[in-house]
């Protein structure tokens, strides 16, 4: 029966190890994510980007192009092409984003006008306030 | 219950001997993927070129794109020449947009269409004026060949192509420059794939992999060697980037394995102990 | 202190009896073996995949669209959502196995014999239920494996004539497998199947617990008692339920998660080919289309017989059959090692079942 004693505590050992180490796990799988820390928005001058012109930053580690289009105003775009990761490039004259690799077009909203992208390039949002222009 | 069963089988029985002729029905569902053999979508280029028609020439064309890297990636016969493939009797129109063989100095224009990056940078090479000022010397084909073309590796750059118009001297040293991004980018391809493998998702850096190296690749189709050395340490910074997250998700593999090895050999222990502790109750 | 709440507790709920009576005093027979416990291991084995499911629907988003990526962040950001999305796949491949195991035993014991006809029957109906918790559940992560496995199987009930492509549409929500299917395959998996499979594993127990467990016919003689004319319970003064079979029971399932954990470790892709880690693609049909390894046999022999409705006729009769069983086989001798005719019919079937499985593979 001392047998049966020791056995039991062993039982005990191991079964709270083994309960020990999936609640653990749990608990950490449903502990809310660690928040991405913010990424400072950018603000550039107004007077930066002329009528139909872009310009390139840096936004968040990601390649951003903000476009002053005719008409509709302010837009930033990501311009990690949707299809296999290259670089787009704004085409003034065409009022386009063309992708260098496979010739994906996108219009000025970001949607797909032809080539092999899957979807429309992430929008970045952007602000304009006075004379400047606030990305993110 | 024995009559009953019987009966219910012979009254299934009956129908399905009955829908032995119901060869129609047969053949739609035969031809269900389930059935077993690829579905081809069909095309009328391929129809038309496979057929005895054809001239011997041109038969072999699907046969060898069918092997090809486009192929692989579902660029199909009318991306690159038009047409309508879904139309027999106008397939091959103008009106549909049907382009057919292009000119020899008309091929950089003609892949170009969408590879436009590399078109540019080509145009702008030795190779590229070449062919604009003689109306010969190298275009995108001498190279890369057209219907079976392959993936792009390093070897395309070979002391026998070369050779063919001029001395494999200044190709050896560009080869040379290449060689060891290349390499880099090949062991990335391979460590991702590995990854994937494992159900990690991997389509961010897969992308990260691609640009880069399709950067590159534009890059080395100026043929200007020192231009090449100049920037390999740049690309060799962004590579280095995407290794340090695919060498520290390996390492959290490792330690996934390693919980895991640890939980089987909880309950493994477990298992033991329950097992003495029957044999304990035997009496 | 502890003793009041214990008493408090005792006073109002009677747990001492109900743990004399149902478990100390209850015995099962003397020459049960360790086949008796594949049943509570399938018990178990369902928790696991309820709890680790519920875990993974807190991740999982349930849309063409994002599915795949969600299921791929379930396994790269979610800290541990690796374990339970393994424990998962893993444990309901093991489970099918074990509830085979299960099947097998019951059948070489004669355990389905009158008067457990109904037990067999809500057991067959339970494994109708999990194979279709399978066939929903392959779906969901939305990759190129479990969408063209799903678009043969959901094939099948085409091979019946005028109501097939009806049936078959019903269940994919469609022509083809899509959008759709998967949200009605969500539903299924999550919101209809648990239920069903719980009641019947109630009746089940319930079934199992009313009439008295079936003795073996193997071993030390069966202690069974005469004729089952009308009901009774049947009382066996073989070892307690408490603790010395609970114990065996609680050793298998401790072998049951090592074996779950082993495969996670060592074999993590092993229900996991390179299929299941691209997303489903329409358009692009996989070299290999295969179901999973439980349906390989019945689309081998689907793909066998050159009329389809013969074909799946076969494999309505062959269910029915496998249900009512009991109903067919009214013979009161258990020992199916006296009977070498019904012996040689079942392991040519289950060679074939096997052969027919291997098959399907290639």
């Amino acid at each position: 029966m001392k047998r049966r004693r020791v056995l039991g505590i062993l039982l005990a050992v191991l079964g709270s190890t083994a309960a020990g180490s999936l609640a653990y796990p749990l608990l950490r799988f449903f502990a809310p994510p660690a928040r991405d820390n913010k990424a400072k928005s950018i603000s550039i001058k107004k007077s930066d980007i002329r009528l139909g012109e872009a310009k390139e930053i840096v936004f968040n580690n990601n390649p951003v192009i903000v476009i002053n289009r005719h008409e509709k105003g302010f837009v930033a775009f990501s311009k990690v092409c949707t299809h296999l990761g290259c670089l787009v490039e704004y085409d003034r004259g065409l009022r386009k984003l063309v992708c260098p690799c496979h010739a994906g077009t996108f219009d000025l909203d970001g949607n797909v006008l032809s080539g092999p992208p899957p979807r429309p390039l992430p929008v970045i949002p952007v602000k304009v306030e006075g004379d400047l222009v606030i990305i993110g | 219950m024995r009559y009953i069963l019987s009966l219910l089988i012979v009254l299934t029985l009956a129908p399905a001997a009955m829908a032995g002729y119901r060869e129609t029905f047969q053949r739609e569902f035969l031809s269900k993927p389930w059935a077993g053999g690829p579905i081809v979508e069909k095309s009328a280029c391929i129809e038309c070129h496979t057929s005895d028609i054809m001239k011997p020439a041109f038969r072999t064309i699907p046969d060898e794109w069918q092997g090809s890297w486009h192929a692989l990636n579902e660029v199909s016969c009318h991306d690159c020449h038009g047409g309508d493939p879904k139309d027999t009797s106008l397939a091959m129109s103008h009106v549909r947009g049907f382009v057919g063989k292009p000119k020899y100095d008309g091929v950089p224009g003609y892949c170009g269409k969408c590879h436009i990056g590399i078109m540019k940078t080509y145009l702008e090479s030795g190779h590229g004026k070449t062919l604009k000022a003689a109306k010969k010397g190298p275009n995108c084909v001498t190279c890369h060949g057209s219907h079976g073309i392959q993936r792009a590796t390093i070897d395309i750059i070979n002391e026998q192509s070369c050779s063919r118009c001029h001395s494999y001297e200044r190709a050896k040293v560009m080869k040379q420059a290449l060689f060891l991004t290349e390499k880099k980018i090949g062991e990335i391809r391979s460590s991702l794939k590995a990854l994937k493998n494992e159900g990690i998702y991997t389509a961010e850096d897969e992308k990260a992999v691609f640009s880069t190296e399709a950067e590159f690749r534009t890059l080395f189709h100026t043929i200007d060697v020192n231009l090449v050395k100049d920037r390999t340490d740049e690309f060799t910074r962004k590579l280095d980037n995407i290794e340090k997250t695919i060498q520290s998700t390996f390492s959290e593999l490792k330690v996934r394995k390693n919980f895991s090895a640890f939980l089987t050999l909880v309950f493994a222990g477990l298992a033991v102990v329950v097992a003495l502790l029957t044999a304990t109750y035997k009496e | 202190m502890w003793k009041k709440i214990k008493d408090w507790i005792e006073v109002r709920l009677g747990l001492d009896e109900l743990v004399r009576t149902q478990l100390r005093e209850y015995r099962v027979p003397k020459n049960v073996n360790i086949f008796y416990t594949l049943g509570f291991v399938a018990v178990v084995a369902y928790m696991i995949q309820a709890l680790t499911g519920f875990f993974l629907l807190v991740y999982y988003v349930p849309h063409s669209e994002h599915a795949f990526k969600s299921v791929q962040d379930i396994m790269t950001k979610v800290p541990y959502g690796w374990l339970f999305r393994q424990m998962h796949v893993v444990g309901g491949n093991l489970m099918v196995i074990v509830l085979i195991l299960h099947l097998l035993a019951v059948f070489f014991m004669g355990s389905y014999k009158k008067p457990r006809e109904l037990t067999w029957v809500s057991g067959g109906l339970m494994l109708a239920t999990v194979f279709l918790f399978c066939l929903t559940g392959f779906l969901l992560p939305w990759s190129q494996l479990g969408y063209w496995a799903t678009t043969i199987v959901t094939s099948m009930p085409a091979a019946f004539p005028y109501v097939g492509d009806f049936v078959a549409n019903l269940l994919r929500g469609g022509d083809h497998v899509s959008g759709p299917t998967l949200n009605r395959f969500f539903a299924l998996h999550i919101a209809l199947l648990p239920p069903i499979l719980v009641a019947l594993m109630g009746f089940h127990l319930f079934l199992i617990r009313r009439i008295g467990i079936s003795s073996s016919p193997f071993g030390e003689s069966g202690e069974e008692s005469g004729p089952w004319v009308g009901y009774r319970h049947e009382q066996y003064h073989g070892q307690p339920f408490y603790p010395h079979f609970f114990l065996k029971e609680v050793f298998m399932c401790m072998v049951y998660l090592a074996v779950m954990f082993f495969f996670i470790t060592f074999m993590p892709t092993f229900f996991a080919p390179e299929d299941a880690n691209i997303q489903a693609d329409p358009l692009r049909t996989p070299a290999h289309i295969r179901p999973e390894w439980y349906f390989l046999a019945p689309y081998q022999m689907l793909k066998l017989i050159p009329n389809k409705f013969l074909g799946i006729s076969v494999q309505v009769i062959f269910v029915a059959v496998f249900l009512l069983w009991p109903f067919i086989d009214t013979r009161e001798k258990k020992n199916i090692l006296k009977r070498p005719f019904l012996l040689t019919v079942i392991l040519c079937g289950l060679t074939l079942w096997a052969a027919l499985t291997f098959w399907g593979r290639y």
